[in-house]
């Protein structure tokens, strides 16, 4: 679980446009490693000693009832956390053998590298063009062209292009919802981050959108490190390539999406997937 | 469901659904609380509207003009010719003394004769004749023989049970007998008169062409009340041509010939013995001739009336040498050639007539036609005002006598006088002057309101230049950056400061704050200048402290650090105030302000006004602003720094663009706090209506000045009625400032606001 191997004698079947019929964890370069996490708001413990290695260019899902601690999970990832007063971290998180959780770490820029969507859109109040652009700015870009281009290619990215491309300079806020995520994760794109978190990016949404957006999320673990948080387990078995199921703040199993839904190790996991609670 | 569905069916009639009461209840309390709702609403607009339209009802009266209503008009018994007419203080009884020697009193109502006096002239003719100024009512006859006789018409007021009987009777202040005042017994054509305190000084125009100046020096003798008086007379250089009009100001310091070529000399006789021409002048155009020379009620401005119709204001004003020169101030035209102007008593308006039968008045202050009315056909020969200006008698050539009803009680008040510049008598050059009232009668009030308008502007920008960096950056830090725990400490501590009444900020601001600034100007100068340098420095120091010493502070609580900063550089600078004194600004900077600066320095100034109110503003602005950028969203804060923003750029490219609609509302808040604000400035400014900008001077704010003039003004007076102008000033400036922020916030608020 923890092994640094990589992928050795994995073939990439991505290429081929398919799913692969199974991956070996074991087999994949690995990413995002936590060792022994907990997490504390206040006195209540989120996470109990957390051990997860998330692969590169997967995606990977995490499920599991209400309140299991999947988002605080995921949030620690690009130190979200540090913004809830209360909150206090406790072991290791490494983003390619780096460390993020040290105070001298930069946390803007591990946010750079670390984007991340929203459960709710979260558009500025500013034009679609001036959202996409907002990372950019941030880093201090200015030449117009450079900015045109990459807010373009960012919405192409993000399957958003042909939708709004006539009125680039109107508010962003009179986007749809499934329109608005779709800009949110061109925003995040945009500045090119390694790693993609997605937060039940799609929980808000109508079935269409839902599509969408999980046709993008499939088109964009070419590029990305994608972790998503769902609790809608056909959405966690559609577009993901690993499942980490999630109970009362501890990582019960992780693995091979198909097999963690045909082939559950846990019965804390099987009782959850086959609906018996949450 | 099922059950339901049951039992319905069962019993269709008789059940009642357990929900059907409880919905009609809450319909009822929908419906209530909709209604209660729209009638509070609808009871603020029309309680604005009603305030509104009761200001506007009580400014009005003062843009009408004045109104006339004849009420009677006779002949009398007498057919001499007229020379002078007067009324008493109820406009009930006239007085007119003819050049047969006779004074005439008779009701102005009918014309009936109530008591004739008819002087032994001793064969002499009447030539001349001069009223003083009013309140004396004293009458100078110039006679053919060089001698003048001198009275007084009074009037006796005794009541008969109910009614008023008004008995009106003549003294002689000199005596009854001819004074003689020429010693060589020439015609006196002309003559005017003045009593005074110490002397009773008369001016004489002889047929000669010799002008006297005749002063009587009162000696009252120890034993009993006489009077006795000590003539002297001296001669004056007379003038080219024959003096047609002579005028001796109630001050007996100024004497005013005008000559039949339209000159007029102004003789300066403050110095009996010396007296000398200190100013020729022509003063109508050759074609025309003066016609009536009189003073305006003060006796400072001359009112020259000639010929041609034209009216004009003279004073002397002070040029740049320091010499006083009779100077035209202002002019009206009227239709025709002017016979009599007659000014009125207390006011500076004045009664125009003319030869077409015309009447006009007129206010000199507000430079404001009030009323033109032909009355007859006739030329009018005399017009008297009454003394409480309500009535005008007037004589026509035809000896037939008009008697009106005049309406005019707010003369004073115009756009010009309000929001222009008016040239006030004594003053050097036209000016916006706030002076509502004074000891003496004939006073000219002064209601510009534009030096009170921009003393409120001042206040409120010195208060805002103060509150708003303070207030919105405090918000910010509070809101975006504190420990919440601290911020739970901060935010109420500084509401709190809004609870205190302002009674007690002026009162601690006046007297308390003031002199403290007064005597440690350069430590607060010093303290104000490098105060936020010394902070930002600080700032940028911690920054640079190694990591471990920082962690010791709390995320958040850095802010608290500030605190012994502040409290050090402002001991610091109140220590070397002396100092920085003797060193630089010779040991007393109010003297080096005002001596080498040329800024006059005020103990209760804008900084005090600033610094009081700016902190009685500064939670309202601060309150709002922190709500402001506390409430956007969490998500967009977290978007922004999810993209790798820091808390800065956050801050700056998506928190304060979202909250700018709070802030804009914030800030005009506050600033409307400022513009209404009275008990700060009432206390703690000097209340001197100046126009400066400068910060170490005072002003006196629309809202101080209701405060403190309306208890001293009379109801329904001019005055109390242009604070209610100014209360309306004030209400509209703060409807129209909140209307634009109104428009601006929802404008703002439509662009930025979030889901």
């Amino acid at each position: 679980m923890n092994s640094n191997t990589t992928m050795t004698h994995g073939v990439n079947l991505d290429a081929l446009g398919r799913k692969p019929q199974s991956r070996k964890l074991e087999n994949e370069t690995l990413c995002i490693e936590t060792k022994d996490l907990n997490l504390f708001y206040g006195e209540k413990q989120a996470l109990q000693n957390i051990n997860l290695s998330i692969p590169e260019k997967r995606v990977s899902a995490f499920i599991g009832p209400s309140g299991c601690g999947k988002s605080t999970l995921l949030r620690c990832f690009n130190r979200m956390n540090d913004l809830v007063d209360t909150c206090r971290i406790e072991g290791e998180i490494t983003i390619h053998n780096e460390t993020i959780l040290d105070r001298a770490v930069d946390v803007a820029e591990l946010r750079r590298r670390v984007g991340m969507v929203f459960q709710k859109p979260n558009p500025f109040p500013k034009s679609i063009y001036e959202n996409v652009a907002y990372g950019l700015r941030l880093q201090g870009m200015k030449k117009k062209r450079t900015l045109d281009e990459i807010v373009e290619k960012s919405l192409k990215s993000a399957a958003l292009w042909n939708e709004v491309k006539d009125r680039l300079h109107d508010s962003a806020l009179g986007l749809s919802g499934g329109q608005q995520q779709r800009l949110v994760i061109a925003r995040a794109i945009a500045i090119e981050p390694e790693i993609l978190l997605l937060d039940e990016p799609a929980s808000a949404l109508d079935p269409i959108s839902t599509l969408k957006i999980e046709e993008l999320i499939n088109k964009l673990k070419d590029q990305y490190t994608i972790v998503i948080v769902t609790h809608n387990m056909q959405q966690a078995a559609r577009v993901s390539d690993y499942t980490a199921f999630m109970y009362m703040g501890e990582l019960i199993e992780f693995g091979d999406t198909d097999r963690v839904f045909t082939n559950p190790r846990k019965k804390q996991t099987e009782d959850y997937i086959t609906g018996r609670y949450g | 469901m099922e059950n339901s569905d049951l039992s319905t069916s069962s019993s269709p009639s008789s059940f009642k659904h357990p929900g059907q009461i409880h919905n009609r209840l809450r319909k009822f309390k929908d419906q209530a609380a909709r209604h209660i709702i729209a009638f509070g609403g609808i009871s603020v607009i029309i309680t604005i509207v009603l305030i509104f339209f009761y200001l506007l009802y009580v400014v009005l009266p003062m843009f009408i003009g004045a109104d006339i209503h004849p009420v009677a008009r006779y002949k009398t018994d007498s057919d001499a010719q007229t020379l002078y007419i007067a009324m008493e203080e109820q406009a009930e009884i006239a007085m007119q003394v003819t050049d047969d020697g006779n004074i005439n009193f008779f009701n102005t109502h009918n014309g009936e004769l109530v008591n004739k006096i008819s002087l032994d002239l001793s064969g002499q003719d009447i030539k001349s004749i001069a009223a003083s100024e009013v309140d004396q009512s004293l009458l100078a006859l110039g006679l053919s023989n060089g001698h003048a006789r001198v009275f007084k018409h009074e009037y006796k007021i005794t009541f008969n049970g109910d009614t008023r009987v008004i008995s009106p009777f003549i003294s002689y202040p000199m005596g009854e007998e001819s004074i003689e005042l020429d010693d060589s017994q020439q015609v006196i054509s002309k003559i005017a008169i003045q009593d005074g305190e110490d002397a009773l000084v008369m001016a004489v125009a002889t047929e000669d062409n010799r002008l006297l100046l005749v002063t009587f020096t009162k000696e009252s003798s120890l034993l009993d009340d006489e009077v006795s008086y000590e003539r002297e007379i001296s001669e004056l250089p007379y003038p080219e041509s024959k003096i047609n009009f002579l005028l001796l100001d109630k001050e007996q310091s100024l004497l005013y010939t005008a000559n039949e070529e339209g000159h007029i000399s102004v003789y300066d006789i403050s110095d009996v013995s010396e007296p000398e021409i200190i100013q020729t002048l022509q003063a109508s155009t050759a074609s025309e001739t003066i016609t009536s020379f009189n003073f305006l009620a003060g006796d400072i401005s001359l009112l020259i009336g000639t010929s041609g119709g034209d009216v004009s204001q003279w004073f002397p004003v002070r040029d740049a040498t320091g010499k006083e020169k009779l100077t035209r101030i202002r002019s009206f035209q009227t239709s025709s050639g002017i016979t009599k102007i007659a000014p009125e008593y207390y006011r500076k308006g004045f009664i125009t007539a003319s030869d077409n039968g015309e009447i006009g008045i007129y206010h000199t202050t507000a430079n404001r036609t009030l009323l033109t009315s032909s009355v007859t056909d006739k030329k009018i020969t005399q017009v008297a005002v009454s003394p409480r200006d309500n009535a005008l008698l007037l004589q026509d050539e035809d000896n037939q006598f008009h008697f009106y009803s005049v309406d005019n009680e707010h003369p004073e008040i115009s756009w010009s006088a309000l929001w222009s510049k008016v040239w006030y008598e004594s003053y050097p050059e036209a000016d916006y002057v706030w002076q509502s009232s004074s000891a003496s009668n004939d006073f000219e009030p002064k209601f510009s309101l534009v030096p009170i308008t921009f003393g409120t502007i001042k206040a409120a920008f010195y208060a805002m230049l103060i509150a708003i960096p303070i207030s919105i950056m405090g918000a910010i830090f509070t809101a975006h950056f504190m420990a919440p725990r601290m911020r739970s400490i901060v935010k109420p501590s500084i509401e709190i400061m809004e609870a205190l009444p302002t009674v007690i900020l002026g009162f601690l601001a006046g007297l308390w704050l003031a002199p403290v600034l007064e005597d440690n100007l350069p430590g607060i100068m010093t303290f104000l200048l490098f105060g936020p340098p010394a902070i930002l420095l600080f700032a940028f120091a911690w920054q640079q402290l190694p990591q471990q010493i920082k962690l010791f502070v709390p995320e958040g609580w850095q802010a608290a650090l500030l605190i012994p900063i502040i409290l050090i550089i402002g001991y610091v600078s109140f220590s070397l105030s002396p100092v920085i004194e003797q060193t630089f600004f010779g040991n007393d900077i109010r003297s080096w302000l005002s001596n080498e600066m040329g800024i006059p320095f005020d103990q209760r100034n804008s900084l005090v006004v600033g610094l009081a109110m700016g902190f009685a503003v500064i939670p309202t602005i601060f309150s709002i602003t922190e709500d402001a950028i506390f409430s956007v969203p969490k998500h967009l804060v977290n978007g922004s720094l999810a993209l790798g923003a820091t808390q800065w750029q956050t801050l700056v490219k998506v928190v304060l663009l979202t909250a700018s609609p709070g802030i804009f509302s914030a800030v005009m808040i506050g600033f409307g706090r400022a513009v209404g604000e009275t008990m700060i400035v009432l206390m703690a400014t000097g209340n001197t209506p100046v126009m400066d900008f400068s910060i170490f001077q005072g002003m006196r704010t629309l809202s101080a000045n209701i405060a403190v003039e309306i208890p001293e003004s009379e109801v329904a007076s001019t005055h109390y009625r242009v604070l209610f102008l100014a209360a309306l000033v004030l209400f509209v400036f703060t409807f129209f400032f909140n209307t634009i922020a109104e428009v601006i916030r929802q404008r703002l608020r439509t662009k930025y606001s979030t889901l």
